[in-house]
């Protein structure tokens, strides 16, 4: 029970009273912006970082932890207020949950979202705590082949899995990949891509790259087709739930997790599958008044996919901090705030950070428990902040934008970059192409390049280095199988045709 | 509104054009690709001996995208087609607003023109009033006053509060 000591250490690092501010502003933005359309936790994360460097780092982890979870509750208000669909995992949670808001049950709906999500956050919690020193002692062994296939699987999983075209997924990896170039090269000093522009010889910063993806490209987007009509937003009380509630609620939170926590820490898992399993798992067990309801705002299809959403994040966290892994977007920024500090995610980080990365962990359940009590009886007020005027939404968001990249380096040549990438977010959500992997690409590209080199130099430039541990020929096995994943799909739709796209019609 | 599906195949759309505006994109990505491998052949490849210098990677990752452009322009020509993304605030359905869009490059353009100039409270507060206006608000002396009050706001708490560098402009020594 070694973690369990570790675990208390850091419980008594994040229950200091700076941290538990630094939690408290986390949890309150990141719901913020979670509720907030347009953006999401990735995006506040890389903007706060550069107003973060003088904290220290211990607390600047347990607010950026704070702003992750706190996205995916805020997330849920969204989905069931507002009948459209937001973010992509919380896609599933508007099929019913807006449902039930419609017949008068937004209060049960918040609630149950809320409390699943407060569930499943702490038991997935302690399934990281579990998992993580495991992983760890596994990857220890790990040699540089190793971690250049991870991160091969990373790149194709989430190229293949987000996006319903693979090679529009590998054409937005590929982009992510060709930006982390631009730069000096760590090893050698040489000057790559860079066009003979001096700002450019540091390479393009993180925080540009996805402040310019999500909010410059989102705010074009939305320029380009806004949606004229006033959103039309549920009016809702308190957060509640009656007893038969209960009863319909906690069968399904408990699926839910099982489902979410290891599709999170999957590369390329995600929230989007387990939800979507969540839902259809729930749809099929339901019995009694939850199957009559079914398809017209049953409480189970909102419990299940939403404690789904909020275990997948828990679990990305394990590859994230064990391997330096990231399989999302905001795990991505994660990252790179990481080695803001010049901390590398991995093995050696238990080790070398305990304190850190315990009371990160600590955080987690502090957060989820603030997250709670700032939910059910706030949720009013969060329905509120959804009333607010699209064109004065994206203005401030163009805006902080702009005043985050242009803290980074005090040069007007960083806005006009925050342009060019806005304008590249723009075509790609025009398209279709997803924007996550550019971003995982952009951040793990050029750790991949230093694996791969220390790789081929233990090698002498046998390239069959690459595949000399079993664990690096299963995870490039694993890599192929992604990539082979839309003659997968066209064998299934060939069964059940369009069943993605139409998930509220598949009836059996 | 998601239910529907794929909301724009109309009888139009479906007959095969040459030209697609995805395939603008689709040729970027080659083009890039090729932009890679030749901005990588004038790296010198004065590296280390062990191992592979600092034109391995990028050559990769330049075939690479060489090869998924191909892929990319090939699926557009033969009718393949990205679904635009869902979002709140979007309306699949509207045909684009490439007004907007304009509008919205414009104000962001002139304000990075003018925020060395003018310092960010004047230019932030431009830039709030006139995205708000492309974007279509109505009350334009209140989006005038809420870019203000922004403006101002956001100056003292990041430069006061935060330590932040931010251009003080015409407004230096006043605030």
């Amino acid at each position: 029970m070694e973690s369990f000591e570790l675990l208390l250490g850091g419980f008594a690092e994040a229950l200091t009273p700076v941290n538990l501010l630094y939690a408290l502003i986390g949890v309150t933005l990141g719901t913020l912006v979670g509720v907030l359309p347009g953006i999401g936790p990735a995006m506040t994360v890389a903007l706060l970082l550069p107003i973060t460097f003088t904290v220290p780092p211990a607390s600047a982890f347990i607010m950026f932890a704070g702003i992750y979870y706190g996205g995916m509750y805020g997330g849920s208000t969204t989905s069931i207020l507002l009948n459209t669909p937001g973010e992509s995992s919380s896609m599933i949670t508007a099929l019913e949950g807006n449902k039930m808001a419609r017949r008068g049950r937004a209060a049960q709906a918040l609630a149950t979202a809320a409390i699943g999500s407060f569930v499943a956050g702490t038991i997935a919690t302690a399934l990281l705590v579990v998992a993580a020193p495991a992983v760890v002692s596994f990857a220890i062994a790990f040699g540089p082949e190793d971690y250049f296939a991870l991160a091969v699987l990373a790149f194709t999983a989430v190229s293949s899995v987000l996006s319903r075209s693979v090679v529009r997924g590998l054409a937005s990896l590929v982009l992510g990949l060709a930006i982390g170039l631009i730069g000096i090269d760590q090893q050698t000093g040489q000057a790559r891509l860079t066009l003979g522009i001096p700002q450019l010889l540091d390479g393009i910063d993180v925080v540009i790259v996805a402040v310019g993806l999500f909010a410059m490209g989102e705010a074009m987007y939305v320029a380009s087709r806004l949606r004229h009509a006033v959103p039309e937003v549920v009016p809702v009380g308190r957060a509640w739930m009656g007893r038969s509630d209960w009863r319909r609620s906690w069968r399904p939170w408990l699926r839910g997790t099982a489902l979410g926590f290891p599709f999170g820490a999957l590369p390329g898992g995600g929230a989007e599958i387990p939800t979507f399993l969540s839902y259809a798992a729930e749809k099929r067990l339901a019995r009694g008044v939850a199957r009559e309801e079914y398809g017209k705002g049953a409480i189970e299809g909102v419990a299940g996919p939403e404690a789904a959403n909020n275990a997948s994040a828990a679990g990305t966290l394990v590859p994230l901090l064990t391997l330096g892994l990231p399989t999302s977007a905001t795990a991505a920024i994660l990252l790179a705030a990481f080695q803001q500090y010049g901390l590398q995610p991995g093995p050696q980080l238990f080790d070398h950070n305990p304190a850190l990365v315990w009371g990160m962990i600590a955080s987690l359940f502090v957060g989820n428990t603030m997250l709670l009590v700032l939910n059910l009886p706030l949720a009013p007020l969060w329905a509120r902040v959804l009333r607010i005027p699209r064109p004065y939404l994206y203005a401030g968001i163009v805006l902080f934008a702009a005043l985050g990249v242009y803290a980074l380096n005090a040069t007007v040549v960083d806005l006009v970059v925050l342009y060019l990438l806005g304008l590249l977010g723009f075509a790609m959500r025009r398209f279709g192409l997803p924007i996550a992997p550019a971003v995982i690409g952009m951040i793990l590209g050029p750790m991949a390049e230093i694996q791969l080199r220390r790789a081929l130099a233990i090698g002498a430039g046998d390239v069959g280095v690459l595949v000399r541990s079993p664990v690096a020929v299963v995870l490039l096995a694993l890599s192929l199988l992604a990539l082979l994943t839309p003659v997968f799909r066209r064998l299934l739709a060939r069964r059940a045709p369009a069943a993605v796209a139409h998930v509220p019609r598949e009836e059996d | 509104m998601s239910e529907s599906g794929n909301p724009t195949t109309g009888p139009a759309e479906k007959r095969a054009r040459w030209w697609r505006p995805e395939l603008g994109l689709a040729l970027v990505v080659l083009a890039l690709g090729g932009f890679v491998i030749a901005g990588t052949l004038e790296v010198s490849a004065a590296a280390s001996r062990l191992g592979v210098g600092p034109r391995f990677f990028p050559m990769l990752v330049g075939g690479a995208m060489i090869l998924v452009g191909l892929c990319y322009v090939a699926d557009v020509l033969r009718g393949g087609r990205g679904d635009p993304e869902e979002s709140e605030d979007v309306d699949l359905d509207a045909p684009a607003d490439w007004r907007s869009v304009g509008l919205v490059s414009g104000v962001f353009l002139g304000f990075t023109a003018v925020l060395d100039a003018l310092g960010w409270i004047i230019a932030a507060s431009l830039l709030f009033f006139g995205l708000s206006v492309a974007l279509g608000a109505e009350h334009r002396l209140r989006a005038a006053g809420v870019g203000v009050l922004l403006g101002i706001s956001t100056y003292l708490l990041f430069v006061k509060g935060l330590g932040v560098t931010l251009p003080g402009g015409v407004l230096r020594g006043v605030i």
